[in-house]
Parts: structure tokens; C-alpha cells; sequence
């Protein structure tokens, strides 16, 4: 697996504007970080921060209005072919193929990159078997509960073994102990593969399971604090979350730096 | 994860389990009810105009059944032909905006002329019968299929065009992968509303001109005043309509057994 490179978003800007008119709508105001190759990331911000728009941005859905976003140097709406395969996303929904059974879902990915049919079954398999799912390869999404979806789609995003991984609030709606669970598995296998991984969430305590890097962002599209927990001693963790709660709520960055 | 495998082995098991095949007991009644009363009709109304079913079933015995199987051949022949045509246009119209906005209209402009004015201009235009008679189902039933096929590709949530995309598919890929086999239910219905569409349209064809098939059985009785051999036709025609939606349902049962 070759490394995505570093990620780096100057300058980012993001606005719609509907095409019947009307207000345009500031989704980013302004962003500037780095990301380096191997880190793990959680965009923490309420609703309306444009934490999905960056994402979908950093996938090379949407196109920035100003400012740049280039991972390894190579920007993912312009250079959009260059990253094939090496990036792979976890979104809300599970998004699976309602007509594909498990395995095939799993599939998926690896057929578009035109493996080998033996290398996507084995690779499929081996992956739901990771996750648990080893007994269900042939049910159909309909036939497995909300949380066994989103297995089936870690599985997916997991196959193609990328070198980016990316989660937007793909834990957030399932039960509070499917949740956790997955999110443990999530940040495991992210961990063990090396990859680079950023998890956006509005929950605060999925930013910190993820243990690397914290970005706060306030509305709309701005950093309100880039925190390494590695740098943070375990006991004030507590303080922090504080911290990061009033930022959430105020708006705005801490008038003094966290402690 | 304990909660989750149960749920799932159960439905699972509840799908290999699914009852193949269930009486239709509503259905039949129903049916044999309105026979009931149609004789109880035709005791006190001359046979000339409700006929009963014993003479019903005498006609019946006498009428050329391969007129069934022509007619039959002309409406499947007629509906592959339909929707090759109106899934590679669809197609067309779906790869490219411009190809779309000049064909829109003039499909909507054929969808709009009444069956009857095309099995005139089929007559007006067309010598040889069999071709007037695929003319005019065709031009009836592709629209169908464009029209179905067209609004479903385009359907397509863009959560999983986005989801696939993320992926970086290739255009023929992301048709092939996601467009098509999302198209599959609306491909099926339309399939289920053309061949009754078909069955109906065909037997009006055939009354132009055609020395075999259905229609022509019918253009006969009437000429010779048969009523109850008109009947005998149309309860072939109802028949066959009926097991082929029947036969369709099956398939679109197995076709789309991933549905909830």
C-alpha cells in the first residue's frame, strides 16, 4: 500500500450557490491545516460547521470556491482519476447496494478496480470475516439490522486497504453500544493498516477514542482549535472536554489556550 | 453484537422459508361468481347478445388456436424489439444532456398520437401486414420503456452515486455497476404495463388487413354474427393476459428477491 502523502487544505473556502439564485450559502469560511500522512484525525463541530462539505471536498465530490485542498500534492476534484484506490469512505447512511448481498457489496470496490474475481472474493471474505459477518456474506442488506450495515460498509471501505480513510458521522445514529463497538473497530483497524484516518463526528467523545488529533470547528467552516492529544497528559483529559464543549458553544476559540 | 446476529439469522431464515406459492381464494370467487351470475343472464337475455357458457365453450372448442400462438409471437417479437429500442435511446438520452432535450419532446409527441391514428398511418404507409402490425405496437410500446427506464436512471439517489464515486469508477463502470441494476424494478414494470398494452393494441392491429392472429378470429365472428365465438376470443385474450402477468410477477418475484 503506498502512502496518500500529507494533506494540506490552505486557504479553503467554500460557498453554494443555488442555481435558481438566491442566498448563497457559506459552508467554509476559512480553513488552514495540515495533515500528515499517518495521523489520526477527528474533525469534532456542531451542525452547520461544514465538517461533511470538507469531506466531501477532501473525497473530490465538490470542487473548493477558493483556497486549495491537496493530498500528497494532487488536488482530488481536479486530479479526480489519480486517486483511485487510495482513498475510502464511510458515510451516515451505510450506503450499500440494496440489490448486492453482503459479500458483493464488499465487493465492490475491487471489482471497480478490476482485481482479479478470485483476489475480491478472498479479500471480501476475509474482511467481513474481520468484522463478524462471516455467517451473513449472502444476505442482503434489507436482512441485516443497522448495525450489521454499517459493518458491511467499514468492510468495503476496509478492502481496498487505502491509504486514506475517511468517516463522516458513520457511528452517530446506530445504539449507543453498537456505536461504540464499531467505532472501537474502526480506530483499530485504521491503527493496524497504517492508514491515515479522520473521523468527523459532532460527538466529543469519539473525538478523543480516536487518541490523534482533535480540530475543533466553529461555524461556519473555521478552526476554532487544532489539539494533539499525544501532547495532552491523561488526567487533564477532563478539563479538556471542557474546553472543547465551550468552544463548541461560545463559537469561538478559547481566549487562553488550553491548558 | 449478540442482538444483531439474531436479527439477522431470523430474517434470513423467514426469506428461504417464504411460501413459494399461496391460493389465490379471494381471486377465484370473485371470478366464479361473475361467471355464475353472466349464466344466470343469459338464461333471461338472447344468445345473441349474452351468450351462455356452454355455448361459449362450444365456440371455443372451434376456433384456430394457432391464431393464439401467432398472435402471441407477434407481441413478444414486437415488446424485444420495443425495448431494445426504447433502453438504447433511453441510454442515449441519459449519457448525453443534448441528445436528451431534442428527444424529449418527440417522444412525448409519439406517447401523445392515439393508437388509432398510427394503425392508420400504418395502414397508409406500410404494405406488407406483419410490419404494419410490429409498426404500430412498437411505436406504442418503446416510449414505455424510454420514458420508464430514462426517469429511473435518473432516479438514482446521489448518495450512492456518491458512495460509488468516491471510488473513482469509470463512466461505463458507474452505468454498469450502479445505473442499470437500480434501473432493473422500473425495467420490470414497464415490461408488466407493455404487455398488456401490447395484448390490447395487438388485436386492433390485426384487424387491418391480417388474414391470421387473434383480431382477425374476431373480424371473422362478427362478420359471420358469432357472437359467443367473440366471447370465446375475448376470454382467450383475458387468459392469456392474465398468466402473463402472472408469469411476469414470478419473475420480477425472483429478479427482485433483494427487496424488503
Amino acid at each position: 500500500m503506498k502512502g496518500a502523502g500529507a494533506i494540506d487544505v490552505a486557504g479553503l473556502r467554500k460557498v453554494f450557490r443555488h442555481t435558481g439564485g438566491g442566498e448563497a450559502v457559506v459552508a467554509i469560511e476559512r480553513l488552514d491545516f495540515t495533515i500528515r500522512q499517518g495521523d489520526m484525525v477527528a474533525i469534532v463541530g456542531q451542525t452547520g460547521c461544514g465538517k461533511s462539505t470538507f469531506l466531501n471536498i477532501l473525497i473530490g465530490l465538490e470542487r473548493p470556491t477558493e483556497g486549495r485542498v491537496a493530498i500528497g500534492g494532487r488536488t482530488p476534484y481536479g486530479d479526480f482519476d489519480h486517486f483511485r484506490g487510495t482513498l475510502a469512505a464511510v458515510f451516515q447512511q451505510d450506503r450499500l447496494l440494496p440489490w448486492r448481498t453482503a459479500l458483493d457489496n464488499v465487493r465492490l470496490p475491487l471489482e471497480l478496480l478490476g482485481r482479479a474475481p478470485d483476489e475480491q472474493a478472498r479479500r471480501a471474505r476475509a474482511w467481513l470475516d474481520r468484522l463478524g459477518l462471516a455467517r451473513f456474506e449472502r444476505a442482503y442488506p434489507h436482512e441485516l439490522s443497522g448495525g450489521m450495515r454499517q459493518r458491511v460498509a467499514l468492510a468495503r471501505a476496509f478492502a481496498i486497504e487505502p491509504a486514506l480513510l475517511l468517516a463522516d458521522e458513520a457511528f452517530g445514529h446506530l445504539d449507543e453500544v453498537t456505536s461504540a463497538a464499531l467505532r472501537t473497530t474502526f480506530i483499530d483497524l485504521a491503527r493496524r493498516q497504517g492508514h491515515t484516518a479522520i473521523l468527523v463526528t459532532h460527538q466529543l467523545e469519539e473525538a478523543i477514542d480516536m487518541g490523534g488529533r482533535i480540530l475543533v470547528f466553529g461555524r461556519p467552516g473555521a478552526l476554532l482549535a487544532d489539539i494533539d492529544l499525544h501532547a495532552w497528559p491523561r488526567a487533564s483529559v477532563a478539563g479538556l472536554r471542557g474546553d472543547i464543549q465551550r468552544m463548541l458553544q461560545s463559537n469561538a476559540p478559547l481566549k487562553e489556550p488550553p491548558a | 453484537m449478540r442482538p444483531d446476529e439474531a436479527i439477522g439469522s431470523e430474517t434470513v431464515e423467514a426469506l428461504e422459508a417464504r411460501a413459494p406459492f399461496r391460493f389465490p381464494r379471494e381471486m377465484v370467487v370473485g371470478l366464479l361468481a361473475l361467471a355464475v351470475a353472466w349464466e344466470i343472464v343469459s338464461w333471461f337475455v338472447p344468445p345473441f347478445i349474452v351468450p351462455g357458457w356452454g355455448r361459449i365453450f362450444k365456440s371455443l372448442l372451434g376456433l384456430r388456436l394457432d391464431f393464439v400462438l401467432v398472435t402471441l409471437a407477434r407481441v413478444v417479437g414486437a415488446l424485444v424489439v420495443s425495448f431494445v429500442l426504447g433502453l438504447g435511446l433511453a441510454v442515449a438520452m441519459y449519457a448525453s444532456t443534448p441528445v436528451e432535450r431534442y428527444a424529449r419532446p418527440l417522444v412525448r409527441l409519439l406517447m401523445a398520437v392515439p393508437v388509432v391514428c398510427w394503425i392508420l398511418f400504418a395502414v397508409l404507409w406500410f404494405k406488407w401486414v406483419e410490419f404494419r402490425i410490429a409498426f404500430v405496437l412498437v411505436v406504442v410500446c418503446a416510449p414505455v420503456f424510454l420514458v420508464d427506464a430514462l426517469d429511473a436512471m435518473k432516479g438514482v439517489s446521489k448518495d450512492l452515486r456518491d458512495m460509488l464515486r468516491s471510488f473513482r469508477p469509470t463512466r461505463v463502470q458507474l452505468f454498469t455497476k450502479l445505473v442499470l441494476p437500480a434501473t432493473v424494478p422500473a425495467i420490470l414494470t414497464s415490461w408488466k404495463i407493455n404487455l398488456s398494452l401490447a395484448i390490447r393494441v395487438v388485436t386492433i392491429a390485426e384487424l387491418v388487413g391480417a388474414v391470421t392472429g387473434i383480431g382477425y378470429g374476431l373480424v371473422v365472428a362478427q362478420e359471420l354474427f358469432s357472437v359467443s365465438e367473440v366471447f370465446a376470443w375475448t376470454l382467450i385474450l383475458v387468459v392469456i393476459l392474465f398468466l402473463a402477468e402472472a408469469v411476469l410477477t414470478r419473475v420480477e418475484e425472483r429478479i427482485l428477491r433483494w427487496r424488503v
